[in-house]
């Protein structure tokens, strides 16, 4: 069933646009170091080249620092992309392992990780991490990632705990259990790639929230540092001139927009794939 | 006299597709005043017709032919003039009795809704209207009953309330869709004998679409039988009992034990 | 009703008290106390430091100051802000109400605002209105409040000066103006932080609503009513609406620890003194017992706002009707 889900996805067009849209985003930010026409951290020249508008030169105009602004979004797009993957897988296994745990084993443990995703998911997630942030000092972007992913793994765990337990209680896997099949193989090899559909769902949601989350941060000071470009941070850089030099927001706030906005299309269409396989079946 | 509702070749499709069609082309009349039944297996295009004549059908499906309601095609009026006629000049009551009302809503009021849709200005005189036809449907203790929820009452309540809403405007024409189907025997006897009171007393006509043949046997002057989107026969109900002339009412026909029908 | 107040009242203990020692042994790792020398940079002399360290409890072992600072809590004792020479029961006394203020108005007019937006697509469903609103709906929860609070401040505030880029009030002697220009003044500053937060709310409800209206609008009793001969826009609003309602505002509630995330960024970006800057501001100036405090109580008004959401779901939208 879940390649059957996966197939009808492909069909569908608004699916397809959100996914060429991501996959031309993280095709730029694989591709940056060759196809950005300059050094994203070099400042060539501070008194002429600063805040120049647009130009056939600077595509998208140089900003405070004489540094071409296309240059450091597709940088940028390095770092937000990778910080926002990184964690999105990160958080994606951290909660399909929990999920699992919690469904295969019962009992305590399942009470133990229910009640801490309940307690946790009611905190903000951007308080935990800005109060971590600020208690070790500015992180490296690896350590974003760990920070990230280790605060995103809560409505996955739930998600994939609920359709485990739902379907371990389903005659077909009564039957291979009578047949001496373990509980975690029969979950191994059936269950989860059963439930992967769901945990993209997830997942995708999951990058919709941890870009923003990263720019956030990155535009306060307290994420990706400066000279290393991220989203972010060329807004924080540009923050000061943006009444006059407008290219230093409206791109980087495109970037953002439609990043998430294809993260988010992906989501539905894939939850909608996911509710028309059932109906079908 | 002028027929109430002349059906002249009326087709139900399909939009997108499907090379067979919902009703492929079905034409009959009701008189004034008239009880007919309209009898079939399950799929054969009942329910639709029954939807096509009121102009509800769900999206998805189209009509097209004619149905001349008190001399005007019904298809072909404005979205205004098909909502002015439903409820005051014809009215439906459907199969669910449950998932047919609004389960936020006090019955009493879901009632009163039909009298405040086609103008009544006063809200009180129409739920005070809504409580008296709720009694005279049969409700015990109107005034309470009004007051409830659709969930605190019973399948048989529920079905009164349909047909209170739906008789309020004293329409002229009523179209029932098994409105006995989900109820048990006992009720189901005392909402026919309700509508056969009705007709009597303000002259309405009855299109009854039942699958139960016994039902159909013993409130209906005409019968008419249906397969695969198309009337097979069409005759007066004694007639199609004791000498079917289509063998697909034959097989309808014996098929059903008769016990309790009057033939 | 009375259990599931009871549940969320116990939740929501457990939430504190967990975000607490959390919080509190973050601390103990963080560098530096609050009367490090460096900090304030005047001449106070070590020993006075000593005392206030002492004071303070800064020279116990970590079992006994939290011991120490949760009895004090229970006392609602805050302590003292250092970076802000006051208790820090007067900081947070001043700080929460603003942003209640800002939250509790952008929560209700994005919500009536989403509704509208998502009726409106309910009746035009399938059409290009549909359509059109839908993408702009898209683009409301795909750009970050913060991002969109960035464009409101450059373009609104400092570019057209239609509104004020920041604080609380206008500057000069406003107190002495008379009570409807404070207030006008007051909410002059409330537009733009409050407008950008409703904005946010009001595409995630519209989002949803829609899904909801169009999920209801396929069922039985939406076909009888129209029997009835009602228009459009009475079913929309009289029969589908009130069923559709409740399960947008128990979303509401889910989304509600993102929305006050979502809040603090505002604050900081418009300079609205609130929680979230309080808590910005006592982060870059080490000061613990705010920190603490300011956290805390965050949390506890995101799980406040949770379990009002809930109830107010419930009593709307009973879940024993919903089922039956």
């Amino acid at each position: 069933m879940a390649a059957r889900t996966w197939r009808r996805l492909l069909d569908d067009r608004p699916a397809r646009a959100a996914a060429a849209v991501l996959a031309c985003a993280s095709l730029a930010a694989l591709l940056a170091p060759w196809i950005s026409g300059y050094d994203p951290t070099l400042q060539p020249d501070p008194v002429t080249l600063r805040l120049v508008p647009p130009s056939w030169q600077h595509l998208m105009g140089t900003d405070p620092y004489s540094r071409d602004v296309l240059s450091r979004l597709l940088h940028g797009a390095r770092v937000s992309l990778g910080v926002a993957a990184g964690s999105m897988l990160l958080a994606a296994t951290l909660g399909t392992a929990l999920g699992a745990l919690a469904a295969v084993v019962g009992g305590w443990v399942d009470s133990f990780v229910s009640g801490l995703v309940d307690v946790l998911i009611a905190v903000p997630r951007l308080l935990i991490v800005v109060a971590l942030v600020a208690t070790f000092g500015a992180l490296s972007p690896w350590w974003l990632v760990v920070l990230l992913g280790g605060t995103g793994w809560l409505t996955t765990a739930r998600i994939v705990r609920a359709e485990l337990r739902d379907n371990l209680q389903r005659e077909y896997v009564l039957a291979a259990r009578a047949l001496g099949a373990t509980k975690w193989r029969i979950t191994w090899q059936h269950l989860l790639p059963a439930v992967a559909p769901q945990v993209a769902v997830a997942a995708a949601l999951a990058l919709a929230a941890v870009v923003p989350l990263e720019a956030a941060l990155s535009f306060v000071g307290l994420g990706v540092q400066p000279p290393l470009p991220s989203w972010g941070n060329i807004l924080l850089d540009g923050a000061d001139y943006l009444t006059s030099a407008w290219w230093l927001v409206v791109f980087p706030v495109t970037a953002i927009t439609c990043t998430v906005g294809a993260a988010l299309v992906l989501a539905d269409r894939l939850r909608a794939a996911i509710a028309g396989e059932e109906q079908a079946s | 006299m002028t027929p109430l509702l002349s059906v002249t070749d009326l087709r139900i499709d399909i939009t997108h597709g499907a090379a067979r069609a919902v009703l492929a082309g079905v034409s009959f009349d009701v008189a004034p005043g008239d009880t007919v039944g309209i009898v079939g297996a399950s799929g054969g295009g009942k329910t639709s017709l029954a939807l096509a004549l009121i102009g509800l059908l769900p999206p998805g499906l189209r009509a097209s032919g004619r149905v001349a309601f008190e001399g005007r095609d019904v298809l072909s009026l404005d979205d205004r003039a098909r909502r002015d006629l439903r409820g005051r000049r014809l009215s439906m009551v459907f199969q669910e009795p449950f998932t047919a009302l609004n389960p936020r809503q006090r019955v009493g009021a879901q009632v009163a809704e039909m009298a405040t849709a086609h103008g009544q200005r006063d809200a009180r005189r129409a739920l005070r209207d809504a409580v008296t036809m709720l009694g005279r449907v049969g409700l015990a203790e109107p005034d309470e009953r009004a007051r409830r929820l659709p969930h605190q009452l019973s399948g048989g309540e529920r079905q009164r309330v349909l047909l209170a809403m739906a008789l309020l405007l004293e329409p002229a024409l009523l179209i029932a869709d098994e409105p006995t189907s989900a109820l048990d025997v006992t009720v189901q006897g005392q909402v026919l004998e309700l509508l056969r009171e009705q007709q009597r007393e303000i002259g309405m006509a009855l299109l009854l679409v039942s699958h139960d043949l016994g039902v159909v046997a013993g409130t209906c002057r005409r019968t008419l039988v249906m397969h695969e989107g198309r009337i097979v026969e069409d005759a007066p109900t004694r007639q199609v009992f004791t000498a079917p002339r289509h063998p697909l009412t034959t097989a309808l026909v014996g098929a059903v034990s008769r016990i309790g029908a009057r033939a | 009703m009375t259990r599931l107040i009871l549940t969320r009242l116990l939740q929501a203990a457990a939430v504190c008290a967990v975000v607490a020692t959390s919080v509190f042994v973050l601390l103990q790792y963080a560098p530096g106390d609050p009367f490090a020398a460096s900090l304030d940079g005047t001449d106070v002399p070590p020993s006075v430091r000593a005392e206030w360290r002492a004071r303070y409890g800064f020279d116990l072992p970590p079992t006994e100051r939290f011991t120490r600072w949760a009895g004090a809590l229970a006392h609602g004792q805050l302590g003292y802000a250092p970076s802000q020479h006051r208790a820090v029961s007067a900081v947070l006394a001043d700080a929460i109400p603003r942003t209640l203020l800002l939250v509790g108005v952008a929560l209700a007019l994005g919500f009536a605002l989403g509704v509208l937006i998502g009726l409106l697509q309910a009746r035009h469903r399938g059409r290009w209105p549909d359509r059109a609103i839908g993408a702009l709906t898209l683009g409301g929860v795909a750009m970050p409040e913060f991002l969109l609070g960035l464009l409101a401040m450059t373009w609104l505030g400092a570019r057209w000066r239609l509104f004020p880029v920041a604080g609380l009030v206008s500057e000069g002697d406003v107190a002495a103006w008379p009570m409807w220009e404070r207030l006008f003044d007051h909410l002059w500053h409330l537009a733009l932080p409050a407008g950008v937060l409703a904005i946010s709310v009001a595409a995630r409800v519209a989002r949803h609503q829609r899904a909801a209206l169009l999920g209801v609008l396929s069922e039985d009793f939406i076909r009888t009513a129209r029997s009835k001969g009602l228009g459009e826009w009475a079913v929309l609003w009289r029969h589908a609406l009130p069923n559709a309602i409740g399960p947008v505002l128990a979303l509401l509630g889910l989304a509600l620890p993102s929305l006050v995330g979502g809040a603090v960024l505002i604050e900081k970006i418009f300079g609205w003194p609130g929680m979230g800057l309080t808590l910005f501001d006592a982060l870059l100036a080490r000061d613990y017992p705010l920190i603490l405090a300011a956290t805390l109580l965050a949390t506890l008004m995101a799980v406040v706002a949770r379990t009002l959401t809930d109830i107010v779901a419930e009593l709307v939208a009973p879940r024993r009707v919903r089922t039956s």
